[in-house]
């Protein structure tokens, strides 16, 4: 029973196999799928002529007709006269023999060069020092444009300022005043305006004001430099080994290490941590520090000190006023030092109270500062 | 095996640790320099001082106002004015509220109060760095009596000018002059004293006769004046508590002239003019003893004693112009200092030893000026129709001078100037003043 019903589906399977092949076969042949395209080919269109018409078209093209005889060929004419034998000589040309000048050499044309001495052979024992090239020193003349002689004003700072309206409060940066808009969304918190005090760059005295001003015409020229003078050759200095022993170095090295590479005689202080301050960012705080200090009360031996102080900041960039300390001073006696020191710890505290301008992410590297004041280039203000 | 592997493992990891660690460290705290600042009046504020009734209170504001002029006048100080408090000092005793202060840029303040028991005043103060939130030094109290008053005031301004700058004060000074009155064909002339500031003119002389020059002693007791009521010039000597003189010995047929203290106060150097030769002389002021120091045809004049006592600088026309020398206070061989254009004079030596100030004449215009004692330096300060005769304060800080208008009619006056250059101003006198010489600090 199981094998007829197998039986049956294998036949009722070959034979709808065997339709569709039928039917496929059919469709391939009669469907064209055994068809080719015709091959492209030109057609040109001719037109008959009679023979008359071609001989007619053909005329003016027949040759020259050719004589059957040569022609004879005419004698040629026969000079009578003898001619004259006798020797003779063409007078001959003055010469006049031109000076001798050097020509200009031609575009392209390769010059003559004059003979050159052959240089005499030189042979030293020791090697030729190069001489750096020397920077050419060139003084500019002055401006010749008349200069504004400055005024004695109150105050003395690194960049001068001109004054400011009489209507405006003193501070470090100028700001437009603010009045606020009613109409305004925002509310405007009213504001006077600010400008920075006029201030000389340097003190003017009297006399100094009273001076007529000076000629236009430069009162220097620049002058040629100096033909350069090669160095007198030097021995190169004996390179004396190093005093420590490969073992001490070691030793040193394991030592620093061990330290974290911060000097021996300050295990305690911590090292900074973070990217290190760029030049910018200390060139500000740098400022911002000089804007408040004020040397113009200081005496005479505290305008001689250096003194060096210490503070640490707090992450805001405001210095911790009881941090600040006098690290070092020089150049002038204890009581000079702690006049300088003041001034210097004022300055810190002025300008810090606002915090200074210090990127957060460094602030490992900010954390303690030494500031050195020296007042050397405040002197000759 | 397992163990080496171990050790060799923990090292790689500390060492790179330690690379890492060193890559971004820096070594210690962040370091700058800074060498440029600013050269401006310090703001301060002085309240008035307190009292504890009305009548002391009248002091107490006389006190402020005086001390507040002192420093303002100096040129390194500026007064913020009371309208600006916030909180104004009642009780002497009390914490000074800081932010208050910093909130007007008050950089020092002094606080002081005033007690008044008859004629006996009491005047206590403190000097703050209000920045700092610290007190400048200890605080003080001056004894004296109501009509000294401005003295007291003086010396609390010259206490917080030390504590402040560094250097003495000159507050508490004095400056003799010489008083004019009329024109200048007809001018009569007397000595005077005054406090720096020109306050409490008194007269020495009367105006009789010209009068020239006066010159204080080292401890201020006394004054050195030359004097025609002889008909030539004399050289006198006066006690300035006393107002009595007597003339120094000299020569008949001759004039001495331009005296100046010694250090020591007993010693005089002054100019001699002789046979029309004029030359520089010391004499002791009380036996008279003369010493001739130089000896040359041509003038020398205007000698200045250096601070210790072993210098003398003066001018002299030995090389054909004005110029200034310094030679030993014992004589011999001089140096010349100046060298620039113009003409050189009036030299007087700074209290601090290390400058010089003179007269200077060039192209038609006087100048006051100072240089090293080497001729380095020099710096002209002023500039007029006539400035001369320069006068150092006590803590060689400030010079006052002469400045003479032009014209038949032109005043003399006196003026200060910082050795800096800064702060020119007119000293305030009743009348016409010249010929300054500034005290040293009274006792």
């Amino acid at each position: 029973m199981k094998r007829n019903s197998e039986a049956s589906g294998l036949q009722t399977g070959t034979k709808i196999s065997g339709v569709a092949h039928l039917v496929l076969v059919g469709v391939a042949i009669f469907g064209g799928a055994f068809q080719s395209e015709p091959l492209p080919f030109e057609v040109h269109e001719v037109s008959m002529i009679s023979a008359e018409q071609f001989a007619a078209m053909t005329a003016s093209r027949q040759p020259p007709d050719i004589a059957a005889q040569p022609i004879a060929m005419n004698e040629p004419d026969q000079d009578t006269g003898t001619p004259d034998l006798t020797a003779s000589s063409d007078p001959t040309p003055a010469q006049t023999i031109p000076e001798q000048t050097t020509r200009p050499a031609q575009d392209g044309e390769p010059a003559t060069l004059p003979d050159q001495p052959a240089p005499e052979a030189e042979a030293t024992d020791t090697a030729p020092v190069l001489t750096p090239p020397q920077p050419a020193v060139v003084i500019l003349p002055q401006n010749p444009t008349v200069r504004p002689q400055p005024r004695p004003v109150d105050r003395v700072a690194p960049v001068p300022v001109a004054a400011p309206p009489p209507d405006v409060a003193p501070a470090e940066v100028e700001t437009p005043a603010v009045n606020p808009d009613e109409g305004a969304e925002t509310p405007q918190d009213p504001a006077e305006a600010t400008a920075p005090e006029e201030a000389s760059e340097r003190i003017v005295t009297e006399a100094e004001a009273n001076e007529e001003p000076t000629s236009l015409a430069p009162v220097r020229s620049p002058r040629p430099p100096a033909r350069p003078v090669a160095p007198p050759a030097t021995t190169p200095p004996a390179t004396t080994p190093p005093a420590t022993t490969p073992r001490t170095a070691v030793n040193d090295a394991l030592a620093e290490a061990m330290t974290g590479g911060a000097p021996a005689t300050s295990p305690a202080t911590p090292a900074p941590t973070g990217p290190p301050l760029t030049g910018g960012e200390k060139d500000g705080l740098r400022v911002a520090v000089s804007k408040c200090w004020n040397v113009g009360s200081l005496s005479s031996a505290a305008l001689q000190t250096t003194v060096v102080v210490g503070v640490s900041m707090t992450q805001d960039g405001k210095p911790e006023t009881g941090s600040i300390r006098l690290l070092s001073s020089s150049g002038g006696p204890e009581a000079a030092a702690k006049q300088a020191f003041e001034a210097a710890r004022r300055a810190i505290i002025r300008c810090g109270s606002k915090g200074f301008d210090l990127p957060a992410e460094k602030y490992g590297q900010w954390r303690d500062i030494e500031m050195t004041f020296n007042p050397e280039r405040m002197r000759i203000k | 095996m397992i163990r080496f592997l171990g050790t060799l493992l923990a090292c790689l990891v500390v060492g790179i640790a330690m690379l890492a660690q060193s890559a971004t460290a820096q070594q210690g705290p962040l370091r700058i320099e800074i060498t440029e600042g600013v050269i401006e009046p310090l703001p301060f504020a002085v309240p008035d001082f307190v009292s504890d009734n009305a009548s002391a209170a009248k002091y107490g504001a006389q006190l402020s106002r005086v001390i507040a002029a002192d420093l303002a006048g100096t040129g390194l100080f500026r007064e913020i004015p009371a309208k600006a408090f916030i909180s104004p000092i009642t009780d002497f005793g009390a914490p000074i509220k800081y932010a208050d202060w910093k909130a007007i840029n008050a950089q020092a303040l002094i606080a002081g109060a005033v007690t008044v028991s008859g004629s006996r005043l009491t005047v206590q103060f403190r000097v703050y760095d209000v920045f700092s939130g610290a007190e400048l030094g200890n605080g003080l109290q001056f004894v004296g009596k109501t009509d000294g008053l401005r003295r007291m005031a003086h010396k609390v301004a010259d206490a917080v000018y030390s504590r402040i700058t560094g250097e003495g004060g000159y507050f508490d000074s004095r400056v003799a002059f010489v008083s004019e009155v009329g024109p200048k064909n007809d001018r009569r002339k007397r000595l005077a004293i005054m406090d720096y500031d020109g306050a409490g003119v008194q007269y020495l002389t009367d105006s009789a006769t010209i009068v020239l020059a006066p010159r204080f002693s080292p401890s201020g007791d006394r004054l050195l004046y030359t004097s025609y009521e002889t008909g030539f010039p004399r050289i006198f000597v006066m006690d300035v508590g006393k107002v009595k003189r007597r003339m120094l010995d000299s020569p008949e047929g001759t004039m001495s002239f331009a005296p100046r203290f010694a250090p020591n106060g007993k010693t005089v150097v002054f100019s001699l003019a002789q046979g029309g030769n004029t030359d520089l002389y010391t004499m002791g002021v009380n036996n008279g003893k003369r010493t001739r120091l130089t000896s040359a045809p041509s003038i020398e004049t205007a000698p200045s004693f250096s601070p210790d006592g072993r210098q003398i600088v003066f001018e002299s026309d030995r090389s054909g112009a004005q110029q200034l020398y310094i030679m030993p206070a014992s004589g011999g061989e001089a140096r010349r200092i100046s060298f620039g254009k113009g003409r050189y004079g009036t030299p007087v030596w700074s209290p601090r030893g290390d400058m010089i100030a003179f007269t200077k004449q060039s192209k038609g215009r006087f100048h006051i000026g100072v240089m090293r004692i080497d001729g380095s330096e020099e710096r002209l300060l002023t500039a007029s129709f006539l400035d001369e005769g320069p006068s150092w304060a006590p803590n060689g800080r400030v010079i006052m001078f002469t400045r003479e208008t032009q014209g038949a009619s032109g005043r003399a006056s006196l003026y200060s100037v910082d050795i800096t250059g800064r702060n020119l101003r007119p000293v305030r006198t009743p009348d016409g003043a010249s010929d300054p010489s500034w005290s040293p600090l009274q006792q």
